[in-house]
């Protein structure tokens, strides 16, 4: 497909291996630690941080993945994505620190619906965020605790993120939208 | 009075027994000439075009007046039987009161008068006093004041002796026991036709057997009572299976003095239009789910009605008896309801389609596809039913068009159509499962003993 | 506070139910979306719209098993119930299923409403939108009610059940059932009987539409009083390649069946004439252990409730370890979370 490649496969890997640091140095080590990636690619990337974490602190930290279908605020989505990719969170939400992780934070909206979810489970004692790309907009007063990489850009723009576990390829690219009806772009 | 020109026009005179290009002239309400032109005149002039023939007979139709004049009136039946070309309606009693003594009659006649329409309106009394099929009623009384027949149609007679005796009694007095014939505890709940559809529906089913049934008593106590009262008369109303309708064919070869007319509804649609097909009978394959012919919602009450849409082969048997001779005319059974009555679930909806208006429309689809010629058509709506009637009848002679006589026309052009809405039927009925549909013939004058009833405005 | 030891995201086993769908496997072409505005029968359901409706089951069913078995999808819409037949677990069940999506529910009982005192159901239907109804479940004892009330009614119609005619929900949940326990969670090829009083069963013929559509070598069986007209339809099909059988023969049908459905024989029908008593049903037809015993060893047993034990099926049958009956209800509530979550997502545009 088209668009102009803002991360490639090396930066992610880099930004990846950071933002698993900066997870642990937040938290002061491992301890109560728990990582909820947002579907779809959320969980990917959720694994890839565990995986870090475990490389260098020898620690498993617990990896879910939450499904936000059901907690959209915008209904008329469903002929678009109805069908949902499955939560599953193998774990005890009550005091933990759940960092959730998502691929990109444009409105705030599905992290909103995922913190609405997540309290649904358990009450955590504490939430972070940390995203792959962090591309502004914000409609909602909601920010990252961990960014990859902060990427400005334009309400006729999108950003894809490509993960190699689903798309065969890792890569963040730019594109511009099509002139489409609302309900053809992502929630995000 | 009425004065109207019409020229190279395709003239269809049945009582002649004769059709092709003329002229007709009607002066003051008389039909003053009918020329039939031959040769050069006649050429570019075919049945496809404006067609002019006698006025319609309606042999069966409800006015509902008195007692359900919210569905409809004598005076918007007339209405609806002068847009429909028809010039004269017979009406069944089955009103509240029944019209089963003459002082019922006696306000039927005063609602006719009152609405100084000249369509003829004549009337069947009922068989049993009040229609409750117990006893007789007031049969030589009625025959006195001008009913044209009996019937308790809406309801068959279930009683045999009762029938018997009313073919006897009605026979003497020259006149037809016009019988609805339906085996009731074989239809007690029934919705809609028996068949595919009706279970693939979950609707109670209307066995055909219930109708052969009833025929087949009717004509058994006709050919008793025959030996003894040789003028006795049986005409069975809304025959809709091939079963009854070859037993009737059977009866007449066996020159039993039975006659029967069908329904436009029953020789053009079927069941399949309850599960939301709108194709016409001839183009059906029984099976709507498995052709792609379902374009309507299903269960529309507009296609409630006694007999129910039958079969493929059911409405085929009709047509057939038609070129046969078999079926003697076609009449509308013309059943106005109110939407009250109507815009209900299917199955505590009123049966009856409001037809009157349509009648010639359907009939001339049939024509469109070649299955009946043009003349039948007209025979069906005018000889045919005058036969039907018999002496009742009154005039000299077949309606037709015969120079001198009042005039009694009906003008349609078969090249135009026109679209069946709530606001171009003139009935109060619109409950026609036609709504939204263009019928071709549309009506451009109907002239009843020589008055001008209905001209083609703007609808 | 110790943490248990990391766990992958569990995929389910091959021959467990399919509850949880994988999360990587699931595919990202959801090239089918539910465009009905109403649910009235499956005969418009296509087979992917269906499938689509057994993935969203799948989800639903997994919220059931949260500790707070909740979501806010439908929250501030409002689904009225209206039932004018008297039935308990399909009216609960389909409340349930409301309140789980957090919607505002309004259940309206038929015989203790205006409608008693003759307010026809085209003027019920006017009052409840006016009321603020945005979805309405209807339940109705004439065939066809739906299709009235979905004429008159802006928003969405899910039919919950009309005279004989059908009862999709029930399908839909029979056919999710079915999936979770046969192998390779298909009915394909799969023998499935459904027995009993076939003529006058609204489940009967909205399986017809989904196990044909399933590819699922359906049986009816009954006896030939309670069959009629059913033939006409095995034969034909209703729709190019969806046959299926009808026969009054008990062992015929039962051979080597996978799954057993049986319908409740309801005691009108003698007074009508259409059996000799109760007593000849159940010797000749009730799903006993002897009779369940010609079909496959684990076929799975069913019945869309309430059910006259000792009459189409005996007490050991139904409470033994190939019955699924219990589990039907639960798979009711998930699908019937589905459909309203489906159908609430339509807009006024789409497809009736």
């Amino acid at each position: 497909m088209s668009g102009r490649h803002i991360m490639t496969a090396e930066e992610i890997r880099r930004a990846t291996i950071r933002i698993s640091h900066e997870i642990v140095e937040k938290q002061a080590g491992t301890s109560g630690l728990a990582l909820v990636g947002i579907q779809r690619r959320g969980v990917p990337l959720a694994r890839r941080i565990a995986a870090s974490i475990a490389e260098n602190e020898s620690v498993d930290v617990p990896v879910g993945a939450l499904d936000i279908t059901f907690y959209r605020d915008d209904l008329s989505l469903v002929a678009q994505q109805p069908v949902v990719k499955g939560t599953d969170l193998p774990f005890d939400l009550n005091g933990s620190t759940i960092v959730l992780v998502d691929d990109v934070l444009y409105t705030g909206r599905t992290i909103r619906a995922a913190m609405d979810a997540l309290v649904d489970f358990g009450r955590p004692q504490a939430i972070r965020l940390a995203v792959l790309v962090d591309r502004g907009h914000r409609e909602l007063p909601i920010r990252a605790d961990h960014v990859g990489k902060n990427v400005p850009t334009s309400r006729e723009e999108i950003v894809r993120v490509h993960l190699a576990e689903i798309d065969d390829e890792d890569a963040v690219l730019i594109d511009r939208v099509e002139v489409r009806e609302p309900e053809a772009e992502p929630v995000a | 009075m009425t004065d109207l020109d019409i020229s190279r026009a395709w003239l269809v005179d049945p009582a002649a027994g004769r059709e092709g290009p003329g002229d007709i002239v009607v002066r003051d309400g008389v039909l003053e000439s009918v020329v039939w032109l031959e040769g050069e005149d006649a050429s570019g002039v075919d049945d496809r075009g404006v067609i002019v023939a006698p006025g319609f007979v309606d042999l069966h139709a409800h006015f509902r007046e008195p007692g359900n004049e919210d569905a409809e009136t004598i005076a918007t039946g007339m209405a609806a039987a002068a847009h429909g070309g028809f010039t004269t309606v017979c009406v069944m009693p089955n009103t509240a009161p029944a019209l089963d003594d003459p002082a019922v009659l006696a306000r039927v006649a005063a609602a006719r008068e009152a609405s100084s329409s000249p369509i003829r309106v004549l009337a069947f009394g009922s068989v049993s006093a009040g229609r409750g099929g117990e006893t007789l009623a007031a049969l030589g009384e009625l025959a006195d004041a001008g009913v044209i027949g009996f019937s308790d149609d809406g309801s068959p007679v279930t009683s045999g002796p009762l029938l018997r005796n009313a073919l006897a009694y009605a026979g003497a007095l020259g006149l037809p026991i016009v019988e609805h014939p339906e085996d009731a505890a074989l239809t007690a709940g029934a919705e809609m036709s028996d068949g595919f559809v009706a279970t693939v529906l979950g609707l109670r089913g209307w066995p055909a057997a219930a109708e052969e049934a009833a025929v087949a008593r009717d004509l058994a106590l006709l050919a008793d009572v025959v030996r003894d009262v040789p003028a006795a008369r049986l005409h069975l109303t809304h025959v809709s299976t091939a079963g009854a309708l070859e037993l009737v064919r059977r009866a007449k070869a066996a020159g039993l003095p039975v006659t029967c007319d069908v329904t436009p509804h029953h020789l053009a649609l079927t069941d399949e239009w309850v599960a939301g097909s709108r194709r016409w009978a001839w183009e059906a394959s029984g099976n709507p789910w498995d052709d792609g012919a379902i374009t309507d919602a299903p269960y529309s009450s507009a296609l409630r009605v006694n007999p129910p849409l039958r079969s493929v082969a059911d409405a085929a048997a009709c047509r057939e008896a038609l070129l046969d001779g078999t079926a003697d005319a076609v009449a509308s059974d013309h059943a106005p309801h109110t939407p009250v009555d109507k815009d209900v679930e299917f199955g505590l909806a009123a049966n009856g389609i409001s037809g009157i208006e349509t009648a010639l429309g359907v009939l001339l689809a049939a024509v469109d596809a070649g299955l009946v010629s043009l003349g039948q058509a007209v025979e069906a709506l005018t000889v045919g039913p005058a036969r039907v009637i018999g002496s009742a009848w009154g005039a000299d002679q077949q309606p037709g068009l015969v120079e001198g006589s009042p005039a009694d026309l009906v003008v349609f052009d078969r090249s135009e159509s026109w679209t069946v809405t709530a606001q171009t039927l003139a009935s109060k009925g619109k409950n026609t499962p036609l709504l939204g549909r263009a019928l071709s013939g549309r009506v451009l004058a109907t002239i009843a003993a020589g008055r001008l009833v209905y001209e083609a405005g703007a609808d | 506070m110790t943490v248990p030891p990391a766990a992958e995201i569990s995929t389910p086993a091959d021959d467990a139910p399919v509850v949880v769908p994988s999360v990587d496997a699931a595919p990202e072409t959801q090239a089918v979306a539910w465009r009905h505005r109403h649910l009235l029968d499956l005969d418009v359901v296509s087979w992917p719209e269906i499938e689509l409706v057994m993935r969203t089951t799948d989800a639903m069913r997994e919220v059931l098993e949260r500790p707070i078995a909740k979501v806010p999808a439908l929250r501030g819409r409002n689904v009225t119930i209206l039932f004018y037949e008297a039935s308990t677990r399909t009216r609960v069940s389909f409340e349930v299923a409301a309140k789980n999506l957090s919607a505002d529910v309004v259940n309206i009982a038929a015989a203790t409403s205006s409608v008693s005192k003759g307010e026809s159901l085209v003027d019920t239907v006017r009052t409840v939108e006016a009321l603020g109804a945005e979805l309405l479940v209807i339940r109705h004892a004439v065939s066809g009610a739906p299709y009235l009330a979905a004429e008159t009614f802006s928003g969405s119609v899910i039919n919950g059940g009309d005279g004989w005619h059908a009862h999709p929900t029930q399908a839909l949940l029979d056919l999710y059932t079915m999936r979770a326990h046969l192998p390779g969670g298909s009915v394909e090829g799969r023998k499935v009987v459904i027995l009993g009083d076939v003529l006058h069963s609204r489940v009967a013929r909205s399986n017809i539409w989904s196990l044909t559509a399933a590819g699922a070598d359906l049986w009816l069986c009954g006896p030939a009083t309670l069959l009629r007209g059913f033939e006409a339809w095995a034969g034909r099909g209703a729709a190019a390649g969806r046959r299926f059988h009808v026969t009054s023969s008990v062992d015929e049908a039962l051979r080597d069946a996978d799954v057993v459905m049986a319908l409740r024989i309801q005691r009108e029908r003698m007074a009508s004439g259409l059996l000799p008593s109760l007593r000849e049903y159940a010797a000749r037809y009730g799903l006993s252990a002897a009779r369940l015993a010609l079909a496959r060893p684990g076929a799975l047993v069913m019945h869309p409730g309430p059910m006259n034990e000792g009459v189409e099926i005996s007490p050991d049958v139904a409470a033994g370890t190939q019955s699924l009956i219990t589990e039907q209800v639960t798979n009711g509530v998930a699908v019937r979370m589905a459909l309203l979550y489906l159908l609430a997502g339509t807009r006024p545009g789409d497809a009736a």
